[in-house]
C-alpha cells in the first residue's frame, strides 16, 4: 500500500466526519488542494519514466474523481441540513393575521337583483329600468287603477312639489311603472325584469320600510299564456329558493292583471310540512301576479286582440329576507357593519 | 271576513269536515285564508234553569238564597246579583262544572249556607263583557237542558281576506255560493216570509244627490221590543267578530253578514217630520254621531237630514239623537245603496272604519237592498217582536240592470293556454249564477252582485277559478334575447372594484332635509341646494329628495361612529334628483344615478398602507383604480375648492373635459355637524360615464428589449400641482416612453418645493444605447422647462 492507497482508505471516513460546511471546505483543500497529496502527485508525473506516466496519471485522475463525488455527497447533505437549520430559524406562527387583505360586500339588495336579474337574463330577458320620480299616469292610470283608489291617496303615495301641477309627479310605489314605460318605448315581443326602488308612505316597522325594492316581470308576445306565468315562476322559485321548491298560485286581484293571482313557494325550510317560517301553512306567500289586463294593453299602445302577456311583481327584500332568515327589515337600511359584513 | 262553518253549513251541504280541506278549497277560489280558529266550548256542567223563588239570606244582606228549578228537582244556591225575579230563565253551572279559565264549580259554604252551584254571568261563561248582573235569557229554553246546545259550539271560524273586486264576498251567502259553484252543490238561500200591517209607512224620502245615493229603501217595523237577542243569532255574531247589543242593533249586523248589505235602523220617533232627504253636507254643517263624537262635515259626506237637521253621516254612522235604545218602539230600516268612492273618502276622512264601509266602498248590489230591508224587518218581526208596516219606501230612479258578455270561448285557450270547451265554460258561469246562452259566443248575463265581471277576460278568470288555477299546466317561454348591457355589466365590474378595495356597499333611504345641506355647508347658490320637495314628506328632517348621496353617506358612517365601529368604507349607488327635467320624459325631475364613497378612521390592507387615518389619497388611490380597471383613459382630478369640502384638499374629476364629481375630505366643520371625528374623505361622481361603453381598447405589443430608467428632480412653486408635472414629463416625448412614476416629494422652503420622477424609456425594436437615453432625457428637461415655471435640480 503506498501513500495514494492510504489515502484512499482514510478520506471516506475524514469527509463524512466533517460537520460543517466549513470543516468540509477545510477536509476539500487538504485532499485536493494546491498542497495535497494528490497535487504533489501530478506535479510529479513528469519526472516519471515515459511508460508508467500514463497509468500513474489516470490513477491519480481516479483518485481525484472518486474523492470529489465523496465530498459533493457530503456537501449536499450538509447543504440540506444547514437550510433546515435555517429554515427552523425562521418558523413563524402563522396563526397570527399580520396583514388583512379587506374586501367590502355589496348589499344584499343589490346581490339579491343582480341574482334575480341572471335568473331570468339565463331565459332570454332583459333587465330594464325605469324613473323613480314618476307620472302618476305611469304608476296609476296605465295600470288601470281607478281615479279614485285608496292607494292614490297621500296616507299612501308620496308626490313631489315638481313641475306642472296638471302632471301629478309621484315617487314610484311599485316597479310596475315599467311595464308601460317598456311598452310604450318598444313594440312587442317584450320579456324584461325591472328592479328598483318604490317609496311609499309607511312607517318603518318589523315587515315595512318607507323604501323599499321590487323586482317586476313581463313578458308580451303572441301566445303567452296563464300556463306561461305558472312555469316561469315555477322556474324562478327553483332556481333561487332550490330545486326542490313547489309553487302554487291561488286568485287574487290587482288592477293591472286578469286573471291576477299570488304566487306561493313550498317552505323551503320545512319543505312544506309546516314550521315557524311559513306560520305552519307549509307555504311562503311570495309575489303578486297575473295576466297583463287588456286595459293595460290598451293604454301603452298595444292590441289586446294580438298579443297577451304576464305580468309578476315581487319584493326584494321580502325575498331576501325569506330566504336568509332576516325577520326585521329595518336590518337592510341600517348600514351596521355587523350586518352588511354579513352579505358574502 | 270571518266565516262561521256551521253558518256556511245552513246554506250549503259542504261534504268536508277537515278545516284544511275547506281552507284548499276557500284559498283555490281566490278567499285567502289568514287563520283557522277552532270555536270550542267554554265551559262543562251549565244547564238551563229557572228561578222559583228567592229568600234573604240570613246573615247578609247583599247575597240572597235562590231556588232554582233543575230538570229533576230544585236545588237552592246563593247569589250576589240582584237582576233577576222569580219566573226568570238562568244559566246555573253545578257541582262539577267548569267555567273558563279552569275555574271547577264545587259545594261551597257561604256565610253558613251551602251553595251547590253557582248562577253564573256572560262573562263567567266566557261570552262577553257583561258581568252586571246574571244572565238572563229570554226567549225559548228548555229547563235542565245543557246550556251549550244553545251556543251553536263548536264551530271552525275561517278568516278570510276578500280581495276589493269581490263585494258579494263579503257575505257568508256570497262565500256559500262560490264553494257551492266550485264544488258543485245546491245553495239554499234565505227565505224571507213577510206580513205586512195597515196603515202603511208615512216616511218619505227624498235623494238631493242621485250619484251619491243611487237608491234608498226605507221599512217601518213598528212595536218593537228592545232585548236581547235569540241566543244562536248571538253566536253567530260572536264567530262573525261581533259583540251582540241588542236584538235591534243585532239584525242589521246579522243581515249584513249574512246578504253582505249593511243597513241601519233608526228609532223613527225621533225622526222629525216622517220625512228623510239625502243630500251632501255643506261646509260649516257638524253631527254628533252616536259614538257621542261632534264631527265637522265636508262637502262631499253623503248625509240623510230629517226635517230638524242632519241625522246621519250616510253608510258609515248614525247620529246619535235618532240611536235605537231600549225604549224604542217604532224603527225605520235603512237600506241603501252609496257611492262607493263617497264612502271611502268619508271614512277615511273621519277615521270611521266599519265593517259597513268595508262594503259600502267595495260597492254593495243596488239590487240587493229591498231584500236587506226586507230580511232586517222580518227578524226584528221574529226576534223583537214587531210588526212590519205596509208599504215599502224605494226611492231607486235609475235601476241597474243585468248586463250581457259577448265571450268568445277562444279566449280560455288563448289566456289560460288550456282547452275548455263551451258546455264546460256554460256549466262553469251559470254554476256562477250567471245566464248563458248560445254556443260560440257564449252571451253571458251577469248578476249585479258582480260588478268585476264586465268583459271576456274577467270571465276567463271565474272560468279559472272553477277549473283551478292547480290544474293548469305549467310550461316556461324563453325571451328574446337575454344578457345585461354593457353600461349593467360596467356598473357591476365598478361595484366589485369597490368592494375589491375594502369598501362596503352602503343603502339609504334618499331623503335629505335643509339641516343636512346647511351641515354640508353647501352655499346658497350650490346646485344640489334646489332640490325636489316631497309634499307629504315622511318627516321635516326627511323632506325632500337627496340631491345628492352624501349626507346618506356620512350619517351612516356616523351611525356605525355610534355602534362602535370608527373604521368605516362605504359606498353607494343611486339616484339623485334635480329641479332640471328628465331627457326621457320632460314632466319628470332629471334622477341621474351617482356614485359616492366614503373612508374614514383607520384604513388597513388594500386600502392603503397609512395606518394614521383615512385621507383624500384613500379616495384619488380609488379613483385610479376605478379608472385603470373601467379602462376610462380621460379620468382625471384637478384641485379646487369644493364646497362643503376642506379648501386644501379637494378636487373635481373631470373626465373627457368633463366635470363628474369632486373629491377630497370633508370639511372639519362638516366633520363636526355629522357627529364623525378625525379626517373624513369623499367622494361623489355621475355614474353614467363612468359605465358608458367606451371605445374599443386597442392592443400594443411588449417591446422584447431592456428598458433604460432614469430620476429626474424639479425644483418649482409650492402650488404647482404634480398631476402637472407628471403631465408634462409625459408630454415630452412622442415614442419611447413607458413610464413616469413621482416618488419623492420634498418640501424646500420658501414656498417651493421638489417633485422628483422615475421615468422608464424603452425602444420598441432594437435595445436603446446610453446615448439615446440621455438624448431622450435631455428631451423632457428642456420640454418641462420649457413647459412649467421649474427648474431641474442638482445639475445636469
Amino acid at each position: 500500500m503506498d501513500d495514494l492507497d492510504a489515502l484512499l482508505s482514510s478520506a471516506p471516513e475524514q469527509i463524512v466526519g466533517a460537520a460543517s460546511l466549513e470543516a468540509l471546505d477545510n477536509v476539500e483543500a487538504e485532499l485536493l488542494g494546491r498542497r495535497s497529496l494528490i497535487t504533489e502527485q501530478r506535479r510529479g508525473l513528469g519526472r516519471l519514466e515515459l511508460e508508467v506516466r500514463p497509468a500513474a496519471g489516470a490513477r491519480l485522475n481516479e483518485a481525484a474523481t472518486r474523492l470529489q463525488g465523496l465530498l459533493t455527497a457530503r456537501r449536499v447533505v450538509l447543504e440540506r441540513l444547514e437550510e433546515d437549520r435555517l429554515l427552523a430559524e425562521d418558523r413563524v406562527d402563522v396563526t397570527v393575521p399580520r396583514r388583512r387583505v379587506a374586501i367590502g360586500t355589496s348589499h344584499l339588495i343589490t346581490q339579491t337583483i343582480d341574482e334575480i336579474s341572471d335568473i331570468f337574463t339565463a331565459i332570454g330577458y332583459q333587465i330594464a329600468d325605469g324613473p323613480e320620480a314618476e307620472t302618476a299616469w305611469h304608476n296609476f292610470d296605465a295600470l288601470n287603477t281607478p281615479w279614485w283608489h285608496p292607494s292614490r291617496l297621500e296616507s299612501d303615495t308620496m308626490y313631489l312639489d315638481y313641475g306642472d301641477p296638471e302632471d301629478e309627479i309621484l315617487l314610484r310605489t311599485q316597479t310596475s311603472t315599467v311595464q308601460a314605460r317598456t311598452m310604450e318605448s318598444q313594440p312587442p315581443p317584450v320579456y324584461v325584469i325591472a328592479p328598483g326602488r318604490c317609496y311609499r308612505t309607511d312607517t318603518f316597522d318589523a315587515t315595512h320600510s318607507p323604501v323599499f325594492h321590487q323586482f317586476e316581470g313581463l313578458a308580451v308576445a303572441e301566445g303567452i299564456t296563464f300556463g306561461d306565468l305558472k312555469g316561469t315562476l315555477s322556474y324562478f322559485a327553483r332556481e333561487y329558493f332550490g330545486p326542490e321548491r313547489t309553487i302554487r298560485l291561488i286568485p287574487h286581484f290587482f288592477p293591472f292583471t286578469e286573471p291576477s293571482a299570488e304566487m306561493h313557494v313550498s317552505c323551503f325550510v320545512c319543505d312544506g310540512s309546516g314550521c315557524r317560517v311559513c306560520s305552519q301553512s307549509g307555504w311562503l306567500e311570495l309575489l303578486g301576479c297575473g295576466m297583463v289586463d287588456p286595459n293595460v294593453f290598451e293604454a301603452v299602445g298595444y292590441d289586446p286582440a294580438a298579443v297577451t302577456g304576464f305580468a309578476f311583481g315581487g319584493g326584494i327584500e321580502r325575498v331576501a329576507m325569506v330566504r336568509h332568515g332576516i325577520e326585521d327589515i329595518r336590518h337592510l337600511w341600517d348600514n351596521d357593519h355587523r350586518v352588511n359584513e354579513q352579505f358574502v | 271576513m270571518r266565516v262561521s262553518l256551521r253558518w256556511l253549513r245552513e246554506f250549503i251541504d259542504i261534504p268536508l269536515t277537515n278545516p284544511d280541506e275547506i281552507e284548499q278549497v276557500l284559498a283555490g277560489l281566490g278567499h285567502e285564508v289568514d287563520a283557522i280558529e277552532i270555536l270550542g266550548i267554554p265551559f262543562t256542567g251549565v244547564e238551563v234553569a229557572q228561578v222559583a223563588s228567592i229568600r234573604p239570606h240570613p246573615d247578609a244582606d247583599k247575597i240572597r238564597l235562590v231556588t232554582v228549578q233543575r230538570g229533576a228537582g230544585t236545588q237552592e244556591v246563593v247569589c250576589g246579583a240582584w237582576n233577576f225575579d222569580e219566573g226568570d230563565i238562568v244559566t246555573l253551572a253545578t257541582v262539577g262544572a267548569v267555567l273558563p279559565g279552569g275555574f271547577e264549580i264545587g259545594a261551597r259554604d257561604i256565610r253558613g249556607v251551602v251553595s251547590e252551584g253557582m248562577i253564573c254571568s256572560e262573562r263567567e261563561l266566557g261570552l262577553g263583557d257583561q258581568h252586571d248582573g246574571i244572565l238572563v235569557l229570554q226567549g225559548d229554553f228548555e229547563i235542565g237542558r245543557d246550556f251549550a246546545e244553545y251556543l251553536e259550539l263548536p264551530d271552525v271560524v275561517f278568516d278570510l281576506s276578500i280581495t276589493p273586486n269581490r263585494p258579494d264576498a263579503m257575505s257568508m251567502l256570497g262565500i256559500a255560493r262560490d264553494v257551492a259553484a266550485k264544488l258543485n252543490l245546491e245553495c239554499r238561500e234565505p227565505t224571507i216570509e213577510l206580513v205586512e200591517f195597515d196603515p202603511p209607512t208615512a216616511l218619505e224620502v227624498e235623494i238631493r244627490d242621485p250619484e251619491g245615493c243611487p237608491r234608498f229603501v226605507g221599512r217601518e217595523v213598528r212595536g218593537v221590543v228592545s232585548g236581547p237577542s235569540p241566543m244562536w243569532l248571538q253566536a253567530r255574531l260572536r264567530a262573525a267578530g261581533v259583540r251582540p247589543i241588542s236584538n235591534l242593533v243585532d239584525t242589521t249586523n246579522y243581515v249584513m253578514f249574512e246578504l253582505g248589505h249593511p243597513t241601519h235602523v233608526f228609532d223613527l220617533d225621533q225622526v222629525a217630520g216622517e220625512r228623510l232627504i239625502v243630500h251632501r253636507a255643506v261646509a260649516g254643517d257638524t253631527l254628533q254621531t252616536l259614538d257621542g263624537v261632534e264631527r265637522k262635515l265636508d262637502p262631499e259626506d253623503i248625509v240623510i237630514s230629517d226635517e230638524n237637521g242632519i241625522v246621519s253621516l250616510a253608510g258609515i254612522m248614525g247620529g246619535g239623537p235618532t240611536e235605537v235604545s231600549e225604549s224604542t218602539t217604532r224603527v225605520l230600516v235603512e237600506a241603501a245603496h252609496w257611492y262607493p268612492p263617497a264612502i271611502l273618502y268619508s271614512s277615511k276622512r273621519h277615521a270611521l272604519r266599519s265593517e259597513a264601509s268595508a262594503r259600502f266602498e267595495r260597492g254593495v248590489d243596488p239590487n240587493l237592498s229591498a231584500r236587506a230591508a226586507a230580511r232586517v224587518a222580518q227578524l226584528l218581526v221574529d226576534n223583537a217582536g214587531g210588526e212590519a208596516a205596509r208599504r215599502v219606501v224605494d226611492v231607486y230612479p235609475t235601476p241597474v240592470e243585468p248586463w250581457t258578455v259577448e265571450f268568445p270561448v277562444g279566449e280560455l285557450v288563448r289566456i289560460l293556454g288550456i282547452e275548455v270547451d263551451g258546455p264546460t265554460a256554460t256549466d262553469f258561469l251559470t254554476r256562477l249564477g250567471m245566464t248563458v246562452t248560445g254556443s260560440d259566443p257564449l252571451m253571458v248575463t251577469v248578476p249585479t252582485a258582480r260588478p268585476d265581471l264586465t268583459r271576456p277576460v274577467d270571465l276567463v278568470e271565474e272560468v279559472a277559478r272553477l277549473h283551478g288555477y292547480d290544474n293548469i299546466p305549467e310550461s316556461l317561454p324563453h325571451g328574446t334575447g337575454g344578457g345585461l348591457t354593457h353600461s349593467q355589466r360596467r356598473t357591476r365590474l365598478l361595484r366589485s372594484v369597490l368592494t375589491g378595495a375594502g369598501f362596503t356597499e352602503a343603502n339609504t333611504l334618499g331623503f335629505i332635509g335643509v339641516a343636512d345641506l346647511d351641515a354640508l355647508g353647501l352655499p346658497a347658490d350650490d346646485p344640489r341646494r334646489a332640490t325636489v320637495r316631497v309634499k307629504n314628506p315622511l318627516s321635516e328632517a326627511e323632506e325632500t329628495l337627496r340631491s345628492t348621496l352624501l349626507p346618506g353617506l356620512i350619517k351612516a358612517a356616523a351611525r356605525n361612529g355610534s355602534y362602535g365601529f370608527r373604521d368605516v368604507a362605504l359606498f353607494e349607488i343611486g339616484r339623485v334628483f334635480r329641479k332640471t327635467p328628465s331627457n326621457i320624459d320632460d314632466r319628470i325631475p332629471h334622477q341621474p344615478a351617482h356614485l359616492a364613497a366614503l373612508v374614514t378612521g383607520a384604513v388597513d390592507g388594500s386600502l392603503s398602507s397609512d395606518r394614521d387615518g383615512a385621507e383624500v389619497f384613500d379616495l384619488t388611490a380609488l379613483l385610479t383604480a376605478l379608472g385603470e380597471r373601467l379602462g376610462l383613459g380621460k379620468l382625471s382630478i384637478r384641485q379646487a375648492p369644493v364646497p362643503g369640502l376642506h379648501p386644501g384638499r379637494s378636487a373635481t374629476i373631470i373626465n373627457d373635459d368633463f366635470v363628474i364629481g369632486t373629491i377630497g375630505e370633508l370639511h372639519p366643520a362638516a366633520v363636526r355637524q355629522f357627529d364623525l371625528t378625525g379626517r373624513v374623505a369623499v367622494m361623489e361622481i355621475e355614474l353614467d360615464p363612468l359605465v358608458a361603453e367606451p371605445a374599443w381598447w386597442r392592443f400594443t405589443a411588449p417591446s422584447v428589449y431592456p428598458p433604460e430608467k432614469f430620476d429626474l428632480a424639479f425644483e418649482m412653486e409650492a402650488a404647482v400641482p404634480a398631476s402637472q408635472l407628471v403631465g408634462s414629463v409625459r408630454g415630452a416625448l412622442r415614442e419611447g416612453l413607458e413610464s413616469v412614476t413621482l416618488f419623492d416629494e420634498f418640501d424646500l422652503g420658501g414656498g417651493r418645493k421638489s417633485l422628483a420622477v422615475t421615468v422608464v424609456v424603452r425602444a420598441a425594436d432594437h435595445t436603446m444605447t446610453d446615448e439615446e437615453a440621455q438624448g431622450l432625457r435631455r428631451t423632457i428637461i428642456d420640454h418641462v422647462q420649457a413647459d412649467l415655471n421649474v427648474k431641474l435640480r442638482g445639475g445636469e
